[in-house]
């Protein structure tokens, strides 16, 4: 039987994955990295050093300022040479630690054999309890875009029963997920193997939707044959098949109540590169220092680089080749939920850097874009995946009545993006309804305070 | 308009739009008109055409007029008043007067459309209003149904197919045959049913319109008609019910209309719709009842649509483990 989540949509014919998924990863070490004190939309870190201090790769050099976030380490080895205060969109600050390494990395690197990326490894040694610390202390959080610290969904009450691992890598142009699974297959196995462990879980499935079937193949040969709780599904593709709750709707065939997490129906969603990472903190001692970056669309070189944590965008762009098109739209992450970064012609001018949950630096044409009145022609209605009404909530957005948008469920919304995509009239449902989303929460949060 | 326009917002996610705008999506329904408007041309003659013409251009002229007016953002350019204006003259026989249709046309379009917000907030099909106006207000331009020129004679008055049932004459005159191609009297573009649903297989290979609520809607008719039928209990004339009045035009371009039927529960309402017509069929004092059938699912659309909650994602659900 297919498994199918309630809505959602098919947003391009494969085409835009094909730019960047038929050349192996590549690797970059910059001179000097910019690390964010903020790795996440909600997480905030202190930066534990001064500038002169000197750092060796993987030293601590961010602990969390509360819940949210996790450890952040210096990426490449170096000396502090400054440090950068910013406030995000929200008006929150932050601190920016900027890294500079001594000698060439990049030419005298000798990868070292690691033995999880041959082979499947025995982890009987090791406890549950050590490894939700490891996750802890190795600062992993989701890496597929939420960017939730990992130890904190395992430390729940919940029992837990099986484990869902996101490859689904349902956004066009990012394939980042596709070429780690590729070419990292046994680590990610390993990977999955602790999360069962820590989770003290049945069994795991892996979830790959179909556009990626050679990878599936791939992973399947891995573990046939082997005694793992694991087992490989291959989902029909769709987006957004990535959210958590689609996820558990589309495999458990059980929804996820309103307000909970995955874990109130017995189940932990993880993605395929953070189970690659947990393998690296775990079996290879590495905290999470590094990750894998898709630098895609109207760039010379469309290309997966893996890279350290922070560095800069605007290396990347160059390291691709630059850009093709006149003026470019520059998303960090993929095309339907990414934050626009700038619009422009110059790469230079690109601020940012790559943190742990940053799967793509995607480059666009810039178009127009206008909107016209609403028609009523229920698309919006019948892609959302959280069975919303997404034209009244936009109404209601506009005329200011938050009443009626709380009503009509706007707190459900994912933010998936696939009412916009569809909108005939071009409106941006999925902004004004997340922005309608937050506000409730603002005032929720406001009134329990009092 | 405060509520249509507002700011502007640029570099908001998504960052990819499917390739589809509402003027693509009208442009799409006057192609699926066209068929039956053609077959009107060659059933009806010249009339048909200066019709169809008038009713286009006032209904254009009369939204584009009351948009400067009011300084409003012009929306003329969608062609939503195009296919407003081939409805209106498809719902018309041929020998209506050409002020009869201006003035269904300016009302459709001020009346019905602007004064409720324009595209997508009109509560009710601004056509069928038009021809409920000509109705109420000058029945007999409305009513002059002649045959065709294929039907061996020059044009003469005569009673539809579906008034000459509903008077329990036997229909000798015209063949089922013929009434699927349309050479019967009756509407302008009501007759030919091959063409129309030509049109409306192009609409739905290009996904404007979905087919349940059609389906939906012809099957509650056809149904209700068949079981209470004039001649006895399930005596009821299937072919004839389907076939003869306008049962195909409005349901595969009037009860899959966008605005005035709720999206959500468009098959509960073309259920309403259905029944409404046939009971106006069976039992009414018009031989037809498809344009009241479908106002007054337009009317209940917005009651329906909150007595029928959606499930929400996440909402009541129980919490158990699987």
């Amino acid at each position: 039987m297919k498994k199918y989540f309630h809505g959602g949509i098919h947003p391009s014919d494969g085409s835009d994955k094909i730019l960047s998924n038929q050349v192996p990863i590549r690797m970059y070490t910059p001179q000097s990295v910019e690390i964010s004190m903020k790795q996440s939309p909600n997480g905030f870190c202190n930066a534990v050093v001064k500038v002169g201090d000197n750092v060796s790769k993987g030293d601590l050099i961010g602990i969390p300022r509360g819940f949210g976030a996790a450890n952040i380490h210096a990426s490449i080895g170096g000396t502090v040479t400054d440090i950068i205060k910013t406030k995000d969109n929200q008006g929150r600050e932050f601190e920016t630690v900027v890294i500079r390494s001594e000698e060439n990395e990049n030419a005298a690197k000798d990868l070292p054999d690691k033995e999880y990326e041959k082979k499947i490894v025995d982890i009987t040694s090791f406890s549950r309890d050590e490894i939700i610390k490891k996750m802890d202390e190795g600062g992993l959080i989701g890496m597929g875009g939420a960017g939730f610290p990992t130890h904190i969904k395992y430390e729940t009450k919940d029992e837990i029963n099986y484990i869902l691992i996101n490859g689904a890598e349902c956004e066009p142009y990012l394939t980042c997920d596709h070429m780690l699974m590729k070419e990292h297959g046994y680590a990610i196995i390993n990977g999955v193997h602790l999360f069962i462990k820590a989770a003290n879980a049945k069994k795991a499935y892996i979830c790959i939707e179909d556009n990626k079937q050679d990878v599936a193949h791939e992973l399947k040969k891995i573990i046939s044959d082997k005694e793992l709780p694991i087992e490989i599904l291959i989902l029909p593709t769709r987006y957004p098949q990535g959210g958590e709750r689609q996820l558990t709707e589309a495999v458990l065939r059980k929804e996820v109540p309103a307000g909970s997490l995955p874990s109130a129906v017995g189940t932990i969603i993880n993605n395929v590169g953070t189970a690659k990472a947990l393998a690296d903190i775990v079996l290879g001692g590495e905290p999470v220092i590094s990750r894998v970056v898709t630098v895609t669309g109207k760039v010379k070189n469309p290309c997966n680089y893996l890279v350290p944590i922070g560095t800069r965008y605007s290396e990347l762009i160059q390291e691709s080749g630059g850009f093709t098109a006149e003026i470019c739209r520059v998303i960090e992450g993929g095309p339907m939920t990414g934050n626009c970064i700038m619009i422009g012609k110059e790469p230079e001018k690109i601020m940012g850097s790559v943190a742990k949950n940053t799967s793509g630096l995607l480059v666009l044409e810039d178009f127009e874009k206008t909107e016209s009145p609403c028609i009523r022609c229920g698309e919006c209605e019948r892609v959302c995946p959280a069975g919303l009404a997404p034209y009244k909530i936009d109404f209601a957005e506009i005329e200011g009545d938050i009443n009626l948008c709380e009503k009509l469920y706007a707190t459900e919304c994912i933010s998936c993006g696939s009412c916009s995509y569809v909108c005939p009239a071009k409106r941006e449902l999925a902004y004004r309804i997340t922005k309608a989303k937050n506000e409730i929460f603002r005032i929720r949060r406001e009134r329990s305070g009092k | 308009m405060k509520l249509k326009f507002v700011e502007r917002l640029h570099g908001v996610s998504p960052h990819i739009t499917m390739d589809r705008s509402t003027k693509e999506i009208m442009q799409d329904v006057v192609i699926a008109l066209t068929p039956a408007f053609l077959g009107s041309i060659y059933f009806f003659g010249i009339n048909a055409l200066i019709l169809v013409l008038t009713a286009v251009t006032t209904c254009v002229l009369s939204e584009y007029v009351w948009q400067k007016i009011r300084r409003e953002k012009l929306t003329v350019g969608d062609w939503s008043a195009v296919v407003t204006g081939m409805l209106l003259a498809f719902n018309v026989p041929a020998t209506t007067p050409i002020w009869a249709v201006m003035v269904a046309s300016v009302f459709a379009i001020i009346v019905v459309k602007q004064f409720f917000g324009g595209i997508g907030s009109n509560f009710a099909n601004p056509a069928l209003m038009g021809r409920a106006l000509l109705l109420f207000l000058w029945p007999s331009t409305i009513s002059g149904y002649v045959t065709t020129y294929h039907a061996g004679t020059d044009a003469i008055s005569s009673a539809t197919v579906l008034g000459l049932y509903k008077s329990g004459a036997q229909i000798t005159e015209y063949s089922k045959w013929d009434m699927f191609i349309g050479n019967i009297p009756g509407c302008l573009g009501e007759t030919s049913k091959l063409l129309l649903l030509i049109g409306f297989a192009y609409l739905c290979y290009r996904r404007v319109v979905n087919m349940a609520a059609a389906g939906a809607y012809i099957l509650t008719v056809l149904l209700v008609t068949f079981i209470f039928s004039n001649e006895g209990l399930f005596q009821g004339d299937i072919l004839t019910n389907l076939l003869s009045g306008g049962l195909i035009l409005g349901a595969c371009y009037m009860m899959t209309d966008y605005a005035s039927v709720a999206p959500r529960v468009k098959v509960t309402l073309a259920v309403i719709a259905g029944l409404v017509t046939a009971g106006i069929r069976l039992w009414g004092k018009l031989p037809e009842g498809v344009s009241y059938g479908i106002l007054v699912a337009n009317c209940l659309s917005g009651l329906v649509d909150s007595i029928i909650k959606p499930h929400i994602y996440g909402v009541n659900v129980r919490k158990n483990k699987v």
